[in-house]
């Protein structure tokens, strides 16, 4: 059995989840009791390849909401306490969705292996993020021609280059692509320099001199609430790829010429029997999901029982390219840019 | 970080067990723990006699609660504390009326709710929190009780889920009844608990998780488990 860790992207939503599955005391309760609730086991779920094997797998809330973030203590319980659920469930591999594998490493939670009376087993649990990484990756790879960039000549920005997807990111784009130049932007600069020394290549930039100059963007950082940028200023076409949490890039950039894709997002070639990925805000939630939950359910599908992706910059393209490969034969594929879009666009172009 | 900085770092986090402020929170929450272990014993030995076939397992659990409660005895005088039970009998007066009036009527179902599910998930999940932050002699005596506790739970729990259709209705009512006390009791010593560095929020998530597990176990589904747990939440 498979397991997702998610949460709701705020407190509204989550409330309005509770209501709409029943939690009828939940809905009503205000944060503090959210702060105490335990995690809930909500929904339990089949799902059959294009071969017609069938998994089956559990969706774990936290009931953490990021209005959370700041009370350090309620957080890494939420997290912990999911963990716990979903080993007690004996769920061979489960997936920290959102903010769960974020919290997990920025806390080192590493560091608390008992909670209660329970050991966590490590290689139960997944970040995901080898599958996010290669998702972000061939969605750039086939969705910038479309806009008419050609990726040997064009200037790739990674915006949070540092972390465990923006590096292995890096590295796929590096080694397995001919782009024209990588730009690594974020904000640990020794982090970044040791990066380019492992890449022998790429330049190191601010991030308000890397947009201006990119023709493809890859957002793997939150999106700072300072941050003021003149959107006109970008290069037209330009391909942002919103691999972020939460992604919230479209609603902030409305520029011609700007073309915002929720990245590591994958999209099964059927509908699935849940209600889990109503509340994730996703244009098709009966079968688009993110790459991390899907990195789970591949694992089950494959029989690897094991974390495959744990730990920070220990991803490699190999390990990219093995999950890319389970990923197409199990019947996902990278979201794209909505087809009426490109018509649309090609028809302007002729 | 290293084992031993992980460890240094634990402990500097302990609390400073000899201050008076400590001492005197420490006073009232020992009681409580030692006026909850006597009434465990009372009420395994009363529950005997509504279960009387099964009159020898419940005084063996009664047994171990006596022990349980001659450790945090000896844990009181290892901090040189004199338990206020006083307090503590007032504390859990209003639960201890339920569990009279429920074992006067001959309703095994409520008695083992409020003894076997509520109390003993509460006791875990105190337990539980109190560990990491107690004083190294009651962290210790703490560890071994834990692991008694769970038998407890674990009995009330197979004796419920054996008879749970002929209990339903029973348990939801007693739950009902009797999960607001929880709350109520928790938020009364909630200041005391902070002493000891132990936040309400933690405790009741834990004791929901070990209350929903048990009733998990019962054969309650997940709505159901969420709908009667929300009673502790709302409080």
């Amino acid at each position: 059995m498979f397991g997702l860790i998610g949460h709701s992207s705020n407190f509204e939503e989550a409330r309005q989840k509770a209501r709409n599955l029943g939690y009828e005391d939940y809905a009503e309760g205000d944060l503090d009791m959210w702060c105490s609730a335990p995690p809930q086991l909500v929904e339990k779920l089949t799902i059959t390849d294009p071969a017609g094997q069938t998994i089956e797998g559990a969706y774990i809330d936290s009931c953490f909401v990021p209005e959370m973030l700041s009370r350090f203590k309620t957080a890494t319980r939420k997290v912990q306490n999911a963990m716990e659920l979903a080993q007690k469930q004996g769920i061979a591999i489960t997936a920290l969705g959102g903010f769960t594998s974020i919290i997990f490493e920025n806390f080192d939670l590493a560091k608390f292996q008992q909670i209660r009376s329970t050991t966590l087993e490590w290689e139960r649990f997944t970040t995901g993020n080898t599958h996010t990484a290669w998702v972000i990756c061939r969605q750039v790879e086939i969705n910038a021609p479309l806009l008419g960039i050609d990726l040997s000549k064009a200037k790739v920005a990674v915006v949070g280059a540092s972390g465990d997807i923006g590096s292995a990111v890096c590295r796929w784009l590096q080694d397995k692509t001919d782009v024209g130049e990588l730009l690594l932007v974020a904000r640990h600069q020794q982090r970044l320099l040791d990066l380019q020394a492992s890449l022998a290549g790429g330049r190191i930039l601010p991030l308000e001199e890397a947009l201006p100059e990119a023709d493809v963007v890859v957002w793997v950082a939150s999106l700072p609430q300072s941050l003021s940028i003149d959107w006109q200023r970008l290069r037209s076409p330009c391909l942002m790829i919103d691999g972020g949490y939460p992604k919230n890039l479209d609603s902030k950039i409305q520029a011609e010429g700007v073309h915002v894709l929720k990245g590591g997002i994958v999209e099964f070639f059927t509908d699935i029997d849940w209600q889990m990925m109503e509340v994730a805000d996703m244009d098709q939630p009966k079968r688009q999901m993110f790459a991390c939950f899907a990195e789970a359910i591949l694992l089950e599908f494959e029989g690897w029982h094991t974390n495959f992706s744990w730990g920070r910059n220990r991803i490699t393209t190999q390990t990219m390219e093995q999950i890319g490969a389970a990923s197409s034969r199990h019947g996902f594929k990278p979201l794209g840019l909505d087809p009426a879009r490109i018509r649309s666009l090609a028809g302007a172009m002729l | 970080m290293t084992v031993a900085e992980t460890t240094s770092a634990l402990l500097d986090a302990l609390p400073d067990f000899t201050t008076n402020e400590y001492k005197d929170a420490y006073s009232r929450i020992n009681a409580i723990v030692i006026e909850g272990e006597q009434e465990a014993h009372d009420n395994y030995m009363s529950l005997g006699s509504l279960i009387p076939d099964q009159a020898d397992e419940l005084a063996r659990l009664a047994r171990m609660e006596l022990k349980h409660m001659k450790g945090f005895q000896a844990c009181a005088r290892n901090l040189d504390v004199v338990a206020d039970m006083p307090f503590a009998k007032q504390f859990f007066s209003p639960l201890h009326g339920n569990f009279q009036s429920a074992l006067a009527e001959g309703k095994v179902v409520t008695c083992l709710l409020i003894q076997a599910l509520l109390i003993e998930a509460f006791a875990i999940a105190a337990y539980h929190i109190y560990i990491p932050v107690a004083d190294p002699f009651a962290r210790k005596i703490t560890e071994g009780v834990v692991k008694d506790e769970y038998t407890h739970l674990n009995y009330g729990q197979e004796w419920l889920k054996a008879n749970l259709e002929a209990s339903r209705t029973e348990l939801e009512q007693a739950n009902r009844q009797n999960l607001p006390l929880v709350r109520q009791m928790l938020d009364q010593v909630a200041g005391d608990a902070a002493v000891l560095q132990m936040e309400k929020e933690g405790l009741i998530e834990d004791f929901l998780i070990a209350y929903q597990e048990a009733l998990a176990e019962i054969g309650f589904t997940g709505r159901e488990i969420a709908r009667m747990a929300a009673a502790a939440l709302v409080g």
